[in-house]
């Protein structure tokens, strides 16, 4: 917990504050990790036994596993013991951000005003109903709250968070996603140089940022509905000396050019939107790509043909953590989806690359050239072993 | 913060329970909130442990102005996994005569990469 890299939008816990942090940390991944590899042997011993004696057969899908684990001790306390430990999460971190939210905001103001890249705010932008519709991962006012003038503390929030959540696995600038990506793609297609690069949905520009190491030469847009998502990632792309042109903009409805983008992007973005809204993402994506150039979306793993039990784990945060467009996502076929607005078929491809920070480098890029990982753990980023991601070339 | 913000729920719905009396989710949260305070109080005897131990003195602004280093905060990480043992170890014991071995050296296995790291 000590290592989250500094910039000058992070708030500063006291020392009872950072010590909470830490602690809240330590114990999401004794439960995710040490008590959360006891269900498998539950449902394996105890819940599937029980089913099949009572109907005759196996559970069919994730639902039915979903049903009966919940009705076991053992899965009811671990659930338990995660939604509350993901509420600490944010008990832990807003005190420091409401102490620091006035003086926090100034500076991101400041660093607006001479800047390396740019920033595009459009007051007239409507939330999309995905989302003001909950308070995803619990965050409190999701990403899109504003609470005063210039405000950014969604942003410092979700920067905090996702750092105490990750316990640093996602690396001193959480952004192993993205670095992953980015250096994935490099050695798998060491002939594209992309000049100009978009992010979609980048919150606070985690997994984006890499992009402005892994491909210095290009000029890179990101876009976020949420006012202060764009600020904030323009703040702390300039503090950490990166230039990145943001634009408050929703993915449905981009105002580039056609055939403006040679790689357009999105990290854990499309779990979080709805059915229509992907599909009109995708149809932006189609248009404002360059022929020859890569759309890829990393997301979490498909849930289609899994084992039920791995499908009922996975979708656990679409019940218990306030993922409500999550379970359509996971059961979404991409390749069709793709096709559906006009993608080529023999040009889709998928992404499957080791966690960087994880493995060592010559694993990660032996695994890069040939596009193959075996698949051992996912999700929450307590186990993450490798990334997913699903792309089309135009 | 009386003048400030207050960063509060705007939508995050009803809250979920698991068991079939809500009393026993809430004492898992008043338990895992307490499980948290203790923590902090250790951390905080150990900043003045180590102070004390370079300084011989201390005052209120030196602890509030410690802040661990990869090396302290990988000591208090143990005593803090430790503590969690101690203090979960009843659903360890039940999760130990659920799961077979074999899935837990897959399970120690990817714990010591990770650790390794």
């Amino acid at each position: 917990m000590v290592g989250q890299t500094p910039h000058d939008l992070l708030a500063t816990p006291t020392h009872d504050e950072f010590a909470l942090q830490s602690y809240v940390s330590t114990l999401r991944m004794h439960i995710l990790n040490d008590i959360g590899s006891g269900l498998r042997g539950v449902y394996d011993n105890r819940v599937k036994p029980s089913f099949e004696s009572e109907k005759g057969r196996a559970p069919k899908d994730e639902h039915e596993v979903r049903r009966a684990m919940m009705k076991d001790d053992y899965c009811r306390t671990w659930s338990s013991m995660m939604r509350s430990c993901q509420e600490m999460i944010w008990d832990s971190i807003t005190p420091s951000i409401e102490r620091a939210q006035p003086t926090l905001n100034a500076r991101a103001a400041k660093l607006a005003e001479d800047p390396k890249g740019s920033l595009t705010l459009d007051p007239t932008l409507k939330t999309p109903p995905y989302v003001s519709a909950a308070d995803i991962h619990l965050m409190p006012g999701n990403y899109h709250t504003e609470r005063s003038d210039y405000d950014v503390s969604q942003g410092m929030l979700y920067d905090r968070g996702v750092y105490v959540y990750a316990a640093g696995n996602g690396g001193p600038l959480g952004d192993t996603i993205g670095r992953s990506l980015a250096e994935h793609l490099k050695i798998r297609f060491p002939d594209f140089k992309p000049e100009r690069i978009l992010d979609i949905g980048c919150t606070v520009g985690h997994n984006l940022l890499p992009f402005a190491d892994v491909y210095p030469d290009s000029e890179i847009h990101a876009i976020d509905v949420s006012a202060p998502m764009a600020r904030y990632t323009h703040g702390r792309a300039e503090s950490l000396g990166k230039a990145i042109h943001v634009h408050q903009m929703n993915g449905e409805d981009m105002s580039f050019e056609d055939e403006s983008f040679d790689l357009v992007m999105s990290v854990v973005t499309f779990h979080e939107t709805s059915r229509t809204a992907m599909k009109r993402i995708l149809e932006e994506c189609q248009r404002v790509l360059k022929p020859g150039g890569l759309m890829i979306h990393m997301e979490l793993p498909r849930t289609a043909g899994m084992d039920p039990f791995d499908a009922f784990y996975i979708d656990w945060d679409a019940y218990y953590n306030n993922e409500p467009f999550y379970q359509a996502f996971t059961s979404t076929d991409m390749k069709q989806a793709y096709v559906n607005v006009g993608f080529d078929a023999h040009k889709y491809m998928e992404v499957m690359t080791p966690d960087i920070h994880v493995v060592p480098r010559e694993d990660f890029d032996a695994a890069a050239r040939l596009n193959r990982q075996e698949a051992k753990r996912y999700g929450r980023m307590g186990e993450a072993i490798h990334w997913t991601g699903w792309g089309a070339w135009k | 913060m009386s003048d400030g913000i207050k960063i509060t729920p705007v939508n995050r719905g009803k809250r979920p329970t698991f068991f079939d009396d809500p009393a026993i989710d809430q004492l898992m949260a008043i338990v895992m909130a307490m499980s948290a305070e203790m923590s902090v109080v250790y951390d905080r005897v150990d900043t003045i442990e180590r102070l004390l131990d370079k300084k011989g003195t201390l005052s209120r602004d030196d602890i509030e102005a410690f802040r661990p280093d990869q090396d302290v905060e990988d000591e208090r990480n143990v005593r803090r996994n430790e503590y969690i043992a101690r203090l979960f170890r009843i659903i360890r014991e039940e999760r130990e005569t659920l799961t077979p071995h074999d899935k837990m050296d897959e399970y120690n296995a990817l714990m010591d990469e990770l650790a390794q790291k």
